[in-house]
């Protein structure tokens, strides 16, 4: 409860403040929460809210720990460097501050319709923090953002009152929204194929997998550095994290949907949307001279591997993807930072006109260097456990083309990466970067860090998850008998 | 019972007090007297206890009281809200809590006779209050289209009234009842009896500006001063629906007869409100069509009429709460603005979030009519879409849609305060009593369980 109540609380002191708001300070407030919660533990809460059945729960566990350590370790991050300083800077914090109680909200929450509020709630901070501050058309290109989602909500708002309404009644006689509730629902084949779906499409166009990424790009370029931060860093994450224990958890039955008969099911449709978002996003990659939507189109083909580790209901594959998640939200937001810092001193981002940095900015080129290995999954940085262990599981599963494409890459993504790397960093000097602020270095180097502590000792966050990946396991295997 | 009788007496004292007075010195007066009507409604005090009224009549059950005190405590927020208009006169004042009398007289009614008389008494102010800016040719205009109209559809409901007596023997909805489960049992249904039905609820649902009676309310809304543009969005919605809800409860027996032309009219408002909705240049035009939707919305109300697991008449009381507050809210940001600005389009809003305490309460007025979670709206919206769920999901599926489509209009007012423009804003005065308004929005939407009787 206090992961909400006092990002809340700081967000109203943040926007009270106004002009006398200083960066140190908005730093400060936007560590309290994670502090709070390292050192008293994060108290769990259950009491009737929208009536007596439906509560507000909030308890986190295995994964969600893991997923709120990625919000109250980002989000100061972002409040550090993310937002320039300026007439606004107390607005932006302010937002930021509300955007990390409700996403804290999402990641805890344990009754379906705690959930879809707290789910609503994050879209609301962010659709502000891009209208007020995107480039180019923005509120056309906002708008499309939140119609998009906003319908993907609204269609998980319907799946879930039709799982309320076949809970079993309790004593009381009513049904329930609890989570264990909803997950005990026996769907026939067809029925949870639409709950389903219903599910699956708030999550994909958050994420977004393929078909759905029309608003993405847009958003991702013109929103500004902090907003887009958020977006790929933690919001991308709800969607995953939906995905797994809001979709696969309590829908099982639908990955057996049968599209085509005896050849393609709905589980196999979202294996080839992963797959068709990471090659696609790996070859517009390649070509993008823009350096912002170049992070934004990897980002696309990153999280299509994930989704497709999730899939393969392996205890690798699962674990690696929920490490990938932590790993993609630090290397996401480390990535636009470094091309918002270029961008503040440049005043445009285009590699044709970028190079040499790194020897007006040594310290700069380095922590760069850092995240982009950990982007590239080079060994001992961070993406490389998790890209191991998914590929590992989509290798061993199915035909093994899905594997062979998959792997691949990671050598489009070394060559996409390392050429941003070269023509930003390396070559003939085309002009030189002013040197970076305090907050910017430390920013720099918290990410940095890591990045590397991360890829030395995996084994820490392995172990946060393991115990709930095995019982999501075996939740899916009794409901839906498809360990395959 | 009490409470009509304050409101009553608060009206003919404001009206003759008021009559040469200007308007400002009688407005706190007012809200000090609608809130004290409010307050004994809520409290269940019977004052004259030497009065009575047949049962027959008119009686208030303890949910009915809360609707009387919703409409007092509207009442009052409106008069509250926005500026005094006249320094010549209070009349308007009086008219508006002569107005008001009629729609508590509409929530307590038992009888045909009763709800006539409701709708009259409230309707006749509304037609002078739809024109009392007398130089602009567009509250006439507004005026003598409501006056025509909704004399028309009070003749229609008269009329259906007739037919059911004819058919039932009767005036009394309880004994309507009676009649209604006889000849549903036999599934017989006699030609005067749907005739009269189906007149009652056109003119019922005029009044409530649903789909297809709805032509009224664009011109209407847009043509009068914008606070009696406020009072008709809020009070005769509030009254209105109190009435639906109350014929139709007397002839639930028949549920199965009217429930899909119930679902189809509803399905109708929502999507003729919220696409126009899309469309319109002038937001005053926008919240007239936005309350055409939200009439739609209110209309799933009766598809739960007659099941036991839900409590209708709670969940369209949460639903009204939150709809009047916000909507109240938005027409006085629109009065508001065009004081500020002196125009009539969107373009009224430019400039607003330099005010940065003012532009909160404007984001949360705009987000509880869209619906978002923890604001009013989404409560309200909640429990309704919820429970008819169940029932028919296909008008909650298209309930939802039009939550959809709502964003696009409501979000328009954004995109011009958030505007980059260069443009002076003179700072208008700006009421505090707004600031309760979105206090109260994000008390019913945070704690929607202390707001539910």
């Amino acid at each position: 409860m206090e992961l909400i109540l006092i990002p809340l609380l700081s967000a109203a002191l943040a926007y009270g403040a106004g002009q006398q708001l200083n960066r140190s300070l908005a730093f400060a407030l936007s560590l309290v929460p994670g502090l709070v919660a390292l050192a008293l533990g994060v108290h769990s809460i259950d009491v009737p809210w929208f009536s007596d059945d439906i509560r507000l729960a909030l308890n986190p566990s295995g994964w969600s720990n893991l997923m709120l350590l990625l919000t109250n370790f980002l989000v100061p991050v972002i409040v550090l460097a993310g937002w320039r300083e300026g007439e606004k800077f107390s607005l932006q914090v302010a937002l930021t501050l509300f955007m990390q109680a409700a996403l804290n909200g999402v990641f805890m929450a344990q009754d379906g319709l705690t959930f879809y509020i707290f789910w609503e709630l994050a879209l609301i901070p962010i659709y502000f923090l891009a209208l007020l501050f995107s480039e180019g058309d923005r509120f056309a290109v906002t708008l499309k953002f939140f119609l998009y989602t906003f319908l993907g909500s609204l269609t998980m708002l319907a799946s879930l009152m039709y799982l309320y309404s076949l809970t079993s009644v309790g004593d009381d006689g009513h049904h329930s929204f609890a989570y264990s509730a909803l997950q005990a629902v026996e769907l026939s084949t067809t029925e949870g194929f639409w709950v389903g779906l219903g599910l699956f499409l708030a999550f994909a166009v958050k994420i977004p997998l393929m078909p759905f990424h029309a608003w993405q790009s847009d958003t991702y370029t013109q929103a500004p550095a902090g907003a887009t931060m958020l977006l790929s860093g933690i919001m991308l994450k709800m969607g995953l994290y939906g995905l797994f224990v809001w979709f696969v958890a309590l829908a099982p039955e639908s990955l057996h949907y049968m599209l085509v008969e005896d050849l393609f099911d709905f589980r196999d449709l979202i294996m080839v949307m992963g797959l068709a978002g990471l090659l696609y996003g790996a070859f517009i990659a390649m070509r993008q001279s823009d350096a912002k939507r170049l992070i934004a189109f990897s980002s696309l083909s990153h999280v299509g591997l994930i989704a497709m580790a999730m899939l393969t209901m392996k205890s690798d594959g699962v674990n690696g993807a929920v490490l990938q998640m932590w790993v993609h939200g630090v290397n996401a937001v480390g990535l636009f930072l470094v091309v918002d810092l270029i961008e503040r001193r440049l005043g445009h981002r285009d590699l044709e006109q970028m190079g040499g940095f790194a020897k007006s900015s040594p310290f700069f080129a380095a922590t760069a260097l850092i995240i982009v290995l950990g982007t590239v999954a080079v060994p001992l940085t961070n993406g490389f456990p998790g890209e191991f262990l998914m590929l590992k599981a989509v290798f061993n599963t199915g035909t093994g083309y899905c594997g062979v494409l998959a792997a691949l890459t990671i050598i489009f993504c070394a060559v996409y990466m390392l050429r941003f790397f070269q023509l930003a960093f390396m070559g003939p000097e085309k002009g030189s970067l002013s040197s970076l602020e305090w907050n910017e270095k430390l920013a720099l180097l918290i990410i940095g860090a890591a990045v590397l502590y991360t890829g030395v000792q995996p084994q820490i966050i392995l172990d946060m998850v393991q115990s709930n990946t095995d019982s999501w396991l075996n939740a899916i295997a009794e409901s839906g008998g498809i360990l395959s | 019972m009490s409470a009509l009788l304050i409101v009553f007496a608060a009206a003919i004292l404001v009206l003759f007090l008021g009559i040469n007075k200007p308007e400002s010195a009688m407005k706190w007066p007012s809200v000090i007297l609608l809130m004290l009507a409010g307050l004994v409604a809520l409290s269940g005090v019977d004052l004259a206890t030497w009065l009575t009224v047949p049962e027959s009549m008119i009686s208030y059950s303890s949910m009915d009281r809360l609707f009387v005190a919703l409409l007092c405590g509207i009442g009052a927020l409106v008069i509250a809200v926005f500026d005094a208009l006249s320094s010549k006169g209070s009349d308007r004042l009086g008219l508006m809590m002569l107005s008001l009398t009629g729609a508590v007289m509409l929530v307590g009614q038992e009888n045909l006779v009763m709800m006539f008389l409701g709708i009259e008494v409230m309707s006749i102010p509304l037609y002078v209050l739809a024109g009392s800016d007398k130089q602009n040719i567009f509250s006439n205009e507004a005026a003598i289209k409501y006056f025509l109209l909704g004399a028309f559809s009070t003749a229609i409901l008269l009329l259906g009234s007739a037919f059911l007596y004819g058919a039932t023997g009767t005036l009394v909805l309880q004994s309507m009842t009676h009649k209604a489960s006889m000849y549903a049992h036999f599934g017989v249904y006699p030609p005067m009896l749907v005739a009269g039905l189906v007149l009652l609820a056109v003119g019922l649902l005029f009044k409530v500006s649903a789909v297809p009676f709805h032509f009224w309310a664009p011109d209407v809304y847009e043509g009068s001063p914008t606070r009696s543009t406020a009072f008709m969005a809020t009070i005769v919605k509030i009254a209105g629906f109190s009435a639906l809800l109350r014929v139709t409860m007397a002839f639930e027996p028949m549920s199965l007869w009217y429930q899909n032309a119930v679902a189809i009219l509803a399905i109708l408002s929502i999507i003729v409100g919220n696409m126009m909705g899309l469309v319109q240049s002038s937001p005053k035009r926008m919240l007239a069509y936005s309350s055409i939707a939200h009439a739609g919305y209110m209309l799933l109300v009766l598809l739960l009429v007659g099941q036991a697991q839900f409590e209708a008449d709670s969940i369209l009381y949460l639903y009204l709460v939150a709809y009047s507050i916000a909507s109240t809210g938005a027409f006085a940001w629109i009065e508001w603005a065009t004081q500020r600005s002196g125009k009539m389009d969107f373009t009224m809003f430019n400039g607003l979030s330099s005010n940065r305490w003012a532009i909160v309460n404007m984001v949360i007025v705009f987000l509880s009519l869209a619906g978002i979670p923890l604001t009013a709206g989404f409560a309200g919206k909640y429990y309704l879409f919820a429970s008819a769920f169940s029932i028919h999901p296909l008008a909650v599926g298209f309930a939802l849609l039009g939550t959809l489509l709502s964003i696009a209009y409501y979000f328009r007012a954004f995109r011009f305060a958030f505007a980059d423009t260069q443009e002076s804003t003179p700072n208008a005065k700006f009421s505090w009593v707004l600031m309760l308004v979105s206090v109260a929005i994000l008390l019913v939407g945070c704690a929607p369980m202390w707001f539910m009787p």
